[in-house]
């Protein structure tokens, strides 16, 4: 069922630690990913990124949440954008939130860095799709 | 009006006529006269006979020698109904010697139905001294009266109508600056009739915060022909505030340069104060509404997030995991479930505090409730080893739901104290003051401060969190707002990060 080449590393930006459970247990069953790091704040996850040390480690996927202390999901992509040119690697940016509000689902369609707009909870086959589209 | 046909006219019989002979005689003068559109007529107080002259007989529409010889016969027949009195009271004052003989009354012509002529007559006394016989003349005034008739009416139209719509007229001569008003005007300011007016004593009328705008249309006007239409609050020299309404129109002259503004002045303090009301239930109304959707919205966000996680684990309950792994999912359903009650509960709050507005208000003592709640609160102070300095001296006690303050007091100091700086020992200002009849409650730290641009419209939403700290819920400035707003108050923020922030809640 799993024909999905893994994808190296996956990086999950949220604070709602029972979604990041889902999304760490989901991606090892469906053998998506060896690799996952997670972050719980947007500042937490820039700082990392921009770290040169880090140039290695660098995600494939990252899954970002919008609401979050200190730096929420918008923060961090305006970040996110000026920090990109030095990263040197092409990275896919999915917005993950439970908010249904248009709003939120037209801003995120409107930053050309989001690839996708995926509402929680993130289904298996969802997911399998989201990593196709990504190796 | 009588049948003509009915009045049975006189026999033309010139020979035993001795008053037409004593006219006819000085033909000359009669002609004279009757040129004029005069007619003239001779009446013998005794015996009621009289006689009308030629003219007389032509102005109401017969031959001469038709119309019956007798006063009697005129003022039964040809005088209107409604007037026979005036004519006869005239009359009798006139004998007694009060005033001079002189009505305006209707009489019927032969073809015309009844005509308005003025009739004015002078009694004689006779060798004897008595008043016996009365001569007078009759001019036909009906177009002149008909005019002056309509006239009043349309002049009683217009000051009825003005009265009902409670509108008075003004005009302002630009070159004099003279200014004159209708009556209604005077009416409505209270100032008496007899009022030397000018601009400045008009513009003075007005309540001072008015008074730049009406003076800036007024010189608009003259100055640039723009008219205008405004509403304004006027203090009468009762003392009583009325709004009113002022309407002017530039009258510009041949070379262009407004000459007269022309204006109505109108009460329509009735329909502001109407207005006003309804603005407000609209204002309140919109208000709740806005709060009623924001709920729906975070009823939904918050309860969306909870479902969501469950399906979450659900699904990957569902997928070949180990025993391990399905212990860990029930240990996350478990937490999952807390949460969801605890979500439920805040809500329930929430809902609470909206269906309480009608809840009784008690007056409340500032100080006690402080000390309340520095009581409970009384470890973390020992702890962070908080300074609380308070001043309610410009505002002791307030009206207040006091389950409501308690909670102000306790979520804002609980999170001054939770968000202190970690280099000083927290400090908090807490004052009560009035402005504008309104309570006010501050309330002031030096911790760590908020980024206001970034979280500015966040900081009183539900399940916002600024801080990385265990313990942030994100529900305690929402609970505050809610409580202050329900009861008609308002709460705004300031912050510097690093310095400190400080709460202004408006109470009531």
């Amino acid at each position: 069922m799993n024909l999905v080449t893994p994808v190296k590393t996956v990086c999950v930006i949220d604070d709602d630690k029972i979604h990041v459970y889902g999304l760490k247990k989901l991606i090892s069953i469906k053998k998506l990913s060896p690799n996952l790091i997670d972050f719980p704040n947007g500042k937490e996850a820039i700082d990392f990124l921009a770290a040169p040390e880090n140039s290695a480690k660098l995600p494939d996927i990252i899954f970002l949440d919008i609401n979050m202390p200190v730096m929420d999901g918008w923060d961090f992509m305006e970040h996110y954008v000026k920090i990109k040119p030095q990263m040197g690697k092409k990275i896919i940016v999915y917005m993950v939130s439970s908010s249904i509000n248009d709003e939120d689902i037209l801003r995120a369609k409107a930053i050309a860095d989001i690839s996708d707009y995926i509402i929680k909870p993130v289904s298996p086959e969802k997911l399998i799709e989201l990593f196709a589209l990504a190796a | 009006m009588p049948d003509n046909k009915n009045i049975v006219l006189a026999e033309r019989s010139i020979s035993t006529d001795s008053f037409a002979d004593h006219y006819l005689a000085n033909e000359q003068l009669l002609n004279l006269i009757e040129s004029t559109n005069t007619g003239l007529w001779e009446r013998n107080i005794i015996t009621n006979e009289a006689w009308w002259s030629p003219k007389f007989c032509e102005l109401l529409g017969y031959e001469y020698g038709e119309l019956k010889r007798s006063y009697d016969f005129f003022i039964d027949w040809l005088v209107h109904p409604d007037d026979r009195e005036l004519v006869y009271n005239a009359f009798k004052n006139h004998l007694k010697g009060r005033s001079v003989y002189k009505v305006e009354f209707r009489i019927l012509t032969k073809n015309k139905g009844y005509c308005w002529f003025e009739s004015s007559g002078k009694a004689w006394p006779d060798e004897n001294g008595n008043l016996s016989k009365m001569i007078g003349a009759v001019t036909d005034i009906d177009l002149k009266k008909r005019y002056e008739l309509e006239l009043r009416k349309k002049e009683f139209l217009l000051t009825e109508t003005n009265k009902i719509a409670n509108i008075g007229g003004w005009e302002l001569d630009t070159l004099t600056m003279e200014l004159s008003w209708s009556r209604e005007v005077f009416e409505l300011s209270g100032l008496p009739l007899s009022t030397r007016l000018n601009l400045e004593t008009a513009i003075r009328l007005f309540e001072p915060a008015y008074r730049e705008v009406i003076l800036a249309a007024v010189n608009q006007a003259i100055e640039h022909c723009v008219p205008f239409d405004l509403e304004l609050q006027l203090c009468t020299l009762y003392g009583k505030v009325i709004w009113i309404r002022t309407k002017g129109i530039p009258i510009i002259d041949d070379k262009g340069r407004c000459i007269i503004i022309r204006g109505i002045f109108q009460d329509i303090n009735e329909n502001k104060a109407k207005e006003l009301n309804l603005l407000r239930s609209l204002d309140l109304l919109s208000d709740q509404n806005k709060r009623l959707q924001n709920f729906a919205h975070i009823v939904s966000h918050n309860l969306r997030s909870h479902s969501g996680n469950l399906q979450f684990m659900v699904n990957i309950f569902d997928e070949d995991i180990s025993a391990d792994d399905r212990k860990e999912i029930f240990g996350n359903i478990r937490s999952i479930s807390e949460s969801l009650s605890n979500t439920i509960d805040h809500l329930n709050e929430i809902v609470k505090i909206q269906t309480e507005i009608n809840k009784e208000l008690k007056p409340v003592n500032f100080a006690v409730t402080l000390k309340n709640t520095q009581n409970a609160l009384d470890n973390n102070i020992v702890a962070t080893k908080a300074i609380i300095c308070a001043d309610f001296s410009l505002c002791p006690t307030i009206n207040y739901v006091p389950a409501y303050l308690e909670s102000i007091f306790l979520n804002l100091l609980t999170n001054s104290l939770k968000y202190r700086h970690p280099r000083r020992a927290p400090k908090i200002i807490c004052e009560t003051y009035m402005d504008d009849g309104h309570p006010y409650l501050t309330f002031q730290d030096n911790g760590l401060g908020i980024d206001l641009n970034k979280y500015g419209d966040k900081v009183f939403g539900m399940y916002k969190t600024f801080h990385k700290n265990a313990n942030s819920k994100g529900i305690g400035l929402f609970i505050t707002r809610n409580q202050v707003e329900s009861l008609g108050g308002s709460i705004k923020v300031e912050s510097t990060v690093n310095v400190g922030t400080k709460f202004t809640i408006k109470l009531v």
